[in-house]
């Protein structure tokens, strides 16, 4: 925790600040760009999301107060950047995000930027049908293997109700895959 | 497919990939779009300097006012003796073209003033032993 506090006072330093923010690229731009893929699905949109993230990261640095740790504030600011994304991006298409994230689905297998076989786009497919808060946590448990805990932290929910969504959220793709 | 369980099955990845080297310079792009807010930052602490210099320099300027007003008053002064010396020794002025210049008043004054004079003329004459031999000569 300690070095955490030493990191992010190189980062608020400017003669400091462009190392820092560098390490800060390297150690978290796989995993944020992993995380905001699952939501909004396309390449091109997960890049584009992902720079806008970093650049908030980077403009309230300085409102950052420590309360959190660095890696869960960055997951909330790339969960929030992500679902504003696909919310915009429905409206803009005069379509609602579910159908949306459907239709992206169906049409995985044309996407340059996928590689899966039958039972990664099917299971794809089940985690679309998922209400908003369960894709969410299935993907960042399932496909991103964080822990309830930090899950907590990055979600502001309970462990409990977390293990309750993500339960429920498996029963329901066992059962779509099972009958499809 | 009957009876699937998630947990019993092998990792089923999401299946995403990345284009090539997407990684290697991801980091240039998004630093690509910080120098001007880093910029940002600098200029801030550079112009509090800056109204921190200039809070002196017109402190030093208000200072320097009441100073500058008494030399400048003095520097009058020694002008204005200059040119009457000037006026004195220098110049090629006539008497006669001086009393043109002067108004009758000026004039009657210095009548005034020679009058005295001459009741002290009159009385060194009274004292001087010598007057007569002067009317003779």
């Amino acid at each position: 925790m300690q070095d955490e506090k030493d990191f992010i006072q190189e980062l608020l330093n400017p003669k400091t600040q462009n190392v820092a923010f560098q390490k800060l690229l390297r150690d978290y731009q796989r995993p944020l760009y992993n995380h905001i893929r699952n939501i909004v699905l396309n390449h091109d949109d997960a890049d584009d999301v992902l720079q806008n993230t970093f650049i908030k990261v980077f403009q309230y640095l300085k409102d950052f107060k420590g309360e959190s740790k660095l890696f869960s504030w960055m997951y909330r600011i790339a969960t929030n950047e992500a679902i504003t994304f696909i919310n915009k991006k429905s409206k803009r298409n005069g379509t609602t995000s579910e159908a949306m994230q459907t239709k992206i689905v169906d049409n995985l297998k044309a996407d340059t930027y996928f590689d899966g076989n039958e039972i990664q786009i099917k299971l794809q497919k089940a985690v679309a049908l998922l209400p908003e808060k369960q894709q969410l946590v299935f993907k960042m448990k399932y496909y991103e293997e964080l822990k309830y805990e930090e899950l907590s932290e990055i979600l502001g929910t309970s462990v409990g109700a977390l293990k309750a969504s993500y339960h429920h959220a498996v029963k329901k793709i066992e059962d779509f895959v099972k009958n499809n | 497919m009957k009876d699937f369980k998630l947990d019993n099955e092998p990792k089923i990845t999401s299946g995403f990939t990345t284009p090539d080297g997407y990684f290697d310079t991801f980091s240039e792009k998004v630093l690509a779009q910080l120098p001007e807010q880093e910029w940002k930052v600098i200029s801030i602490f550079s112009s509090k300097k800056t109204w921190y210099y200039a809070a002196v320099a017109i402190l030093i300027l208000m200072l320097s006012v009441p100073i500058y007003t008494k030399y400048s008053n003095q520097q009058e002064e020694i002008d204005s003796a200059t040119l009457e010396n000037y006026i004195a020794y220098q110049s090629n002025i006539s008497e006669e073209e001086i009393v043109n210049l002067l108004q009758q008043e000026d004039l009657d004054k210095m009548k005034l003033e020679f009058n005295v004079d001459d009741a002290a003329i009159e009385d060194a004459l009274n004292s001087n032993s010598n007057l007569e031999q002067y009317i003779i000569d």
